[in-house]
C-alpha cells in the first residue's frame, strides 16, 4: 500500500476522518491499529516481527531505566542490540553472506553447499529496527525517559507515515507528541496539504517518469554510450531524490494534518559544495543516526587524523550495507567514506572559497562526485559498474535516438522541479513557496496539479527505499 | 476574509489554471509525442459504415521517446505509400487485417512485418508480383475488422486475407461491439447520444483533456480492481462473462470474413499475436503480482489457448506466434518497453514466421 496508490488514499481518508472525531487516547489506538493494518497490507506474517521488536525493546528499556547497576544495564542493552541486529541481519543479510561464503569456499577449492534460505525481506525492517534501537540506547544513556505506556511506544515504532521508508525518528521528537494531546492548527493543515502535493509531484511526476530513462540504460540488454550513461545517472540522481524526498514530504504532510511534526529528511542535497554538507542534507535522519550511534561511539573525530578517517570509512561502509545486501552497496559505502576522508584532507589544507562562481563550480563538481556514487549504487552488478565506468570515458557518446529518448525527457521532467527547488533552496525552506505572492503561489499549485494529473504515474509504483 | 476577498482569490485561481491549461495545450501540440496529438488524430476519420477508419491521403510524422516515424495513408485509406488500383495479371495480394499491432505506427512502413513478408515471398517466387497490404487500424477489434473488410478491403481483390488476432484484448473488444455484428456501426441520433458525441469531440479536440480522460480511465480501472482491467481479463483463471462472450463474437466475425472472402475466391488465415508479457518474463511477473495482490490469478497463455479453442471450429489455418517469439533470444527486445508493440526486430521475426506459414499453406487450387 504505497502512498500514491488508491488503496492508501482510501485508507488515509477513512483514518483521518475517524482521527479528527476521536479524543487523544482513542486517536493513539486508532493510529496504532491503522499502522498495523498498513503494515499487514504488504505481508501480515511480518507483523509479528514488528510487534516482537516493540515488546522486547519496550520491556528492555523499562528494565534498563529501573536499574542502577551499570553491568546489568549494559547486558540489557546488548540483549536488545543482539535481538534487533540479529533479526535485521538474518532477514536482510543471511542469503548474501551464505552465498558469498560458498563462493569464497569455491575460490579456495572447498565445496560448500550454500545454505541460502531465500529469506524474504520484511518491508521497512531497517527503518523500524533503527528507531527501536535508538530508543533503547537513548534510555540507556539517560537522555530520554521511557515511554509512558506500551501503546505510546508501539505507536512510536509503527506510526504508519514513517514505518516503511522513514524518516528514522528519534523518540525525543515523536514520543512527546504521541503522549500529549495534539492540536491541529490551520497553518499545519495548509503546510500539510502543500507537502502532500509537493511530495506526490516529486514521486509521481519526477521519480516515476525518470525511472523509464534509468531502466532503459541500466537494463540487462542495454549497450549504452558514455553520454547515455551520464544522462541516466543524472536521471537516477533526481529519481532517487524525488522518490525518497517525495515519500518523506508526504509523510511529513500527512503527519502535519494530524498535528504531528516529523523532522526534515532532505534539505536540497544537490546544492551543497562538500561531501560533509551532502550528508547533512541527504537522508538526514539516517546520517544523524549513524553519527550519533556509530561514528561518535567509534571515536568520531576525537582521535588522530588517521583514526577519524578510519571511523568515517567504517561508518559509511556500514551505512552502505544498511541500504542492501549487495557488493555494490558496500562499494558505495567505501566510495562515500573515501570521498569524505579526502574532502577532510582537502579542507584541512585548502583555503576558503571566496567568490560566488567558485561556489557554483564547486557545487557542480560536488554534484558529479555524488552522481558517480549513484552509478555505483544503481549498477546491477559490480561487472556492470566496471563496464559503465569504462564506457563513461570512451565512445560512442550519445547513441542514435538518445536525444529524444533520454535527454529531452530528462530536461522536461527535471526543469519544473529545479525551478521550485532552487527557490526553496535559496530560502532553505521547503515551505518557502507558501510565502510567495498569491499569483505566483497559485501558479505553482496549478502547475503541480496539472503535471501530476497529466503526466504523473498513477500505477502506484513502489518507492525505491522500501527495499532497504 | 470577506466574500469579495474570497471571490478575488477564486477568480485569480481560475484565471491562472486557465492560462496554464492553454500553455500546456500549446506545449503538447507542439511536442506532439502522443496519440492524442492533433497530427496523429488527423490520421483518423469517422465513417458511417465502419465507425472509424484511416483518413485517405493523410500523412504525419509521429515521434515519441522511443521512435520517430513518417506515416502515410494512401487514397484507399490503408497505411501504404502507393495507391491500390486494379490487380495486374500475375499479381497476388495478401491483405493483413488487425489493430495497432498490424498498423504499427512505431516503425517505418518498410520495417513492418507485412513488408518483410512481401519481400520474402517475392524472393521465393519472382515470377509472381506479390503485394502485401497493411489493413491494420488502431483501435480495431474483430467486429471492426469485419466491417472494414466488407466495406473497404473487399475492393482490393485479395487472394489471401490474414487476420491478426491480438489475443490480449480482441475478445473484450468483440464483446463491446457485438451489436454491430448484424446492425453495422451505429449512427448517433437521440439527444443524449448527440450530446455525448459532442462532449467526446470536445475532449478529442484538446490534448490536455484527452490526457485527463486517459488518466480517468486508468483511475477507474484501478478502482474496479485488476479483475476488470480489461486487457488482462482474457487471461484470468476465471474470466468474466463479457470475455467468454467476446470469444464467441470473435469467432462469428472471423467466420463471416472467411465466408465472404471465400465467395470471392479468397482464402483466410488466422494469426494469434501474443501480448508482450507472454514473452517478457519481467513484465509477466509484474502483472501477475498486480493481479494476485487483488485476489485474481493470471494465467500467462490463457488468452492464446482460449482463442485457439474458440476459433478451431472455423477450420481455418492458424499460426500461433507465441512459440515463435518465445524461442527468440533476448525476448525483451521484441516489443518496445514503453508500449506493447513490436520493435523492428520483432517485426522481422514475425515477418519470417508469416512467410514460412504462407509458403506452407496448401497451394491455391486456382
Amino acid at each position: 500500500m504505497v502512498f500514491t496508490s488508491l488503496h492508501f488514499v482510501a485508507f488515509f481518508v477513512v483514518v483521518y476522518a475517524a482521527y479528527r472525531a476521536l479524543p487523544h487516547r482513542s486517536q493513539n489506538w486508532l493510529l496504532l491499529a491503522a499502522s498495523y493494518y498498513f503494515y499487514a497490507a504488504w505481508d501480515w506474517r511480518f507483523l509479528s516481527l514488528l510487534v516482537g521488536s516493540t515488546l522486547v525493546d519496550f520491556a528492555v528499556a523499562r528494565t534498563i531505566a529501573r536499574t542502577d547497576d551499570p553491568r546489568r544495564r549494559k547486558h540489557l542493552l546488548w540483549l536488545s542490540l543482539a535481538f534487533n541486529f540479529g533479526m535485521l541481519g538474518f532477514f536482510k543479510y543471511f542469503d548474501f553472506f551464505a552465498a558469498n561464503l560458498a563462493a569464497l569456499g569455491e575460490a579456495i577449492g572447498w565445496h560448500l553447499d550454500p545454505i541460502t534460505l531465500h529469506v524474504i525481506l520484511p518491508i521497512g525492517i531497517s527503518f523500524y529496527t533503527f528507531m527501536s534501537v535508538s530508543y533503547v540506547i537513548d534510555v540507556y544513556r539517560r537522555e530520554i525517559p521511557t515511554a509512558p505506556s506500551l501503546l505510546d511506544f508501539a505507536l512510536f515504532v509503527a506510526y504508519f507515515p514513517h514505518l516503511v521508508a522513514g524518516p528514522i525518528l528519534r523518540a525525543s521528537l515523536l514520543l512527546p507528541q504521541i503522549s500529549q494531546p495534539r492540536r491541529i492548527s490551520t497553518r499545519q493543515i495548509a503546510e500539510g496539504l502543500w507537502l502532500l502535493g509537493w511530495g506526490a509531484f516529486q514521486k509521481m511526476f519526477v521519480a516515476d517518469n525518470l525511472a523509464g530513462i534509468v531502466n532503459s540504460v541500466f537494463g540487462a540488454s542495454a549497450t549504452p554510450g558514455g553520454g547515455d550513461i551520464l544522462v541516466a545517472v543524472y536521471a537516477f540522481a533526481f529519481q532517487i531524490y524525488g522518490d525518497f524526498a517525495g515519500y518523506s514530504n508526504m509523510a511529513r504532510g500527512m503527519s502535519k494534518l494530524m498535528g504531528i511534526e516529523l523532522n526534515v529528511n532532505f534539505r536540497f542535497p544537490y546544492f551543497v559544495t562538500s561531501p560533509q554538507a551532502f550528508w547533512r542534507h541527504w537522508h538526514i535522519s539516517l546520517s544523524t543516526w549513524l553519527r550519533d550511534y556509530l561514528y561518535i561511539p567509534l571515536g568520531g573525530n576525537r582521535g588522530s587524523s588517521l583514526a577519524t578517517k578510519r571511523n568515517l570509512l567504517i561508518t559509511m561502509v556500514l551505512g552502505g550495507l544498511w541500504h542492501g545486501a549487495a557488493w555494490t552497496f558496500v562499494l558505495w559505502g567505501v566510495y562515500q567514506g573515501v570521498v569524505l576522508a579526502v574532502a577532510r584532507i582537502i579542507a584541512d589544507r585548502g583555503r576558503k572559497l571566496a567568490g560566488a562562481w567558485q561556489h557554483v563550480a564547486l557545487g557542480i563538481a560536488m554534484f558529479h562526485v555524488t552522481c558517480y556514487g549513484w552509478l555505483i549504487f544503481r549498477a546491477q552488478t559490480v561487472g556492470q559498474l566496471a563496464d559503465f565506468t569504462g564506457r563513461l570515458f570512451a565512445g560512442p557518446w550519445l547513441t542514435a535516438g538518445a536525444w529524444n529518448s533520454l535527454v529531452l525527457p530528462l530536461l522536461l521532467t527535471v526543469s519544473p522541479l529545479l525551478v521550485v527547488h532552487t527557490y526553496q533552496a535559496v530560502h532553505d525552506d521547503e515551505l518557502a513557496v507558501m510565502r510567495l505572492p498569491l499569483p505566483l503561489r497559485y501558479a505553482i499549485y496549478g502547475a503541480v496539479f496539472y503535471l501530476i494529473v497529466l503526466f504523473g504515474n498513477f500505477e502506484g509504483a513502489e518507492f525505491i527505499y522500501f527495499q532497504f | 476574509m470577506t466574500f469579495a476577498g474570497w471571490s478575488t482569490r477564486w477568480g485569480l485561481l481560475v484565471l491562472i489554471l486557465a492560462a496554464e491549461f492553454a500553455v500546456l495545450e500549446a506545449g503538447l501540440r507542439w511536442h506532439g509525442g502522443s496519440e492524442a496529438s492533433p497530427g496523429f488524430q488527423s490520421l483518423f476519420m469517422q465513417d458511417a459504415r465502419v465507425g472509424h477508419r484511416l483518413r485517405p491521403d493523410a500523412a504525419t510524422r509521429y515521434s515519441t521517446v522511443e521512435f520517430s516515424t513518417d506515416l502515410a495513408i494512401n487514397a484507399q485509406g490503408v497505411r501504404d505509400d502507393a495507391p491500390i488500383g486494379p490487380k495486374a495479371p500475375g499479381e497476388k495480394r495478401i491483405v493483413v487485417l488487425g489493430d495497432s499491432l498490424v498498423m504499427s505506427v512505431q516503425v517505418g512502413l518498410q520495417d513492418t512485418f507485412g513488408k518483410h513478408l512481401e519481400r520474402i515471398l517475392q524472393a521465393d517466387d519472382p515470377p509472381v508480383h506479390w503485394r502485401v497490404i497493411n489493413a491494420g487500424v488502431q483501435g480495431y477489434g474483430p467486429v471492426d475488422e469485419l466491417l472494414f473488410y466488407r466495406h473497404v478491403v473487399q475492393s482490393f481483390e485479395p487472394d489471401l486475407i490474414i487476420i491478426v488476432v491480438f489475443v490480449g484484448n480482441d475478445a473484450v473488444e468483440a464483446h463491446d461491439k457485438a451489436t454491430w455484428l448484424d446492425a453495422g456501426a451505429p449512427v448517433a441520433n437521440d439527444v443524449a447520444e448527440v450530446a455525448s458525441t459532442h462532449f467526446r469531440r470536445i475532449v478529442r479536440a484538446s490534448m490536455v483533456l484527452q490526457n485527463v480522460r486517459l488518466r480517468w480511465d486508468l483511475l477507474k480501472a484501478r478502482f474496479q480492481g485488476p479483475g476488470t482491467e480489461r486487457p488482462l481479463t482474457s487471461y484470468l483463471a476465471d474470466p468474466p462473462e463479457d470475455v467468454i462472450d467476446g470469444f464467441e463474437v470473435s469467432r462469428r466475425a472471423y467466420g463471416r470474413i472467411a465466408d465472404e472472402a471465400a465467395a470471392r475466391q479468397a482464402r483466410t488465415a488466422l494469426v494469434l499475436m501474443p501480448a508482450r508479457f507472454q514473452t517478457d518474463d519481467a513484465d509477466y511477473g509484474r502483472l501477475r503480482d498486480i493481479v494476485a495482490s487483488a485476489g485474481g490469478s493470471l494465467i500467462r497463455d490463457a488468452a492464446t489457448d482460449r482463442f485457439r479453442t474458440a476459433l478451431a471450429p472455423l477450420r481455418l489455418p492458424i499460426l500461433d506466434l507465441l512459440p515463435v517469439l518465445r524461442a527468440e533470444p533476448n525476448r525483451v527486445e521484441l516489443f518496445f518497453q514503453r508500449n506493447v508493440h513490436l520493435t523492428p526486430r520483432g517485426h522481422r521475426v514475425v515477418g519470417q514466421a508469416l512467410a514460412d506459414f504462407v509458403l506452407a499453406l496448401p497451394r491455391d487450387p486456382r
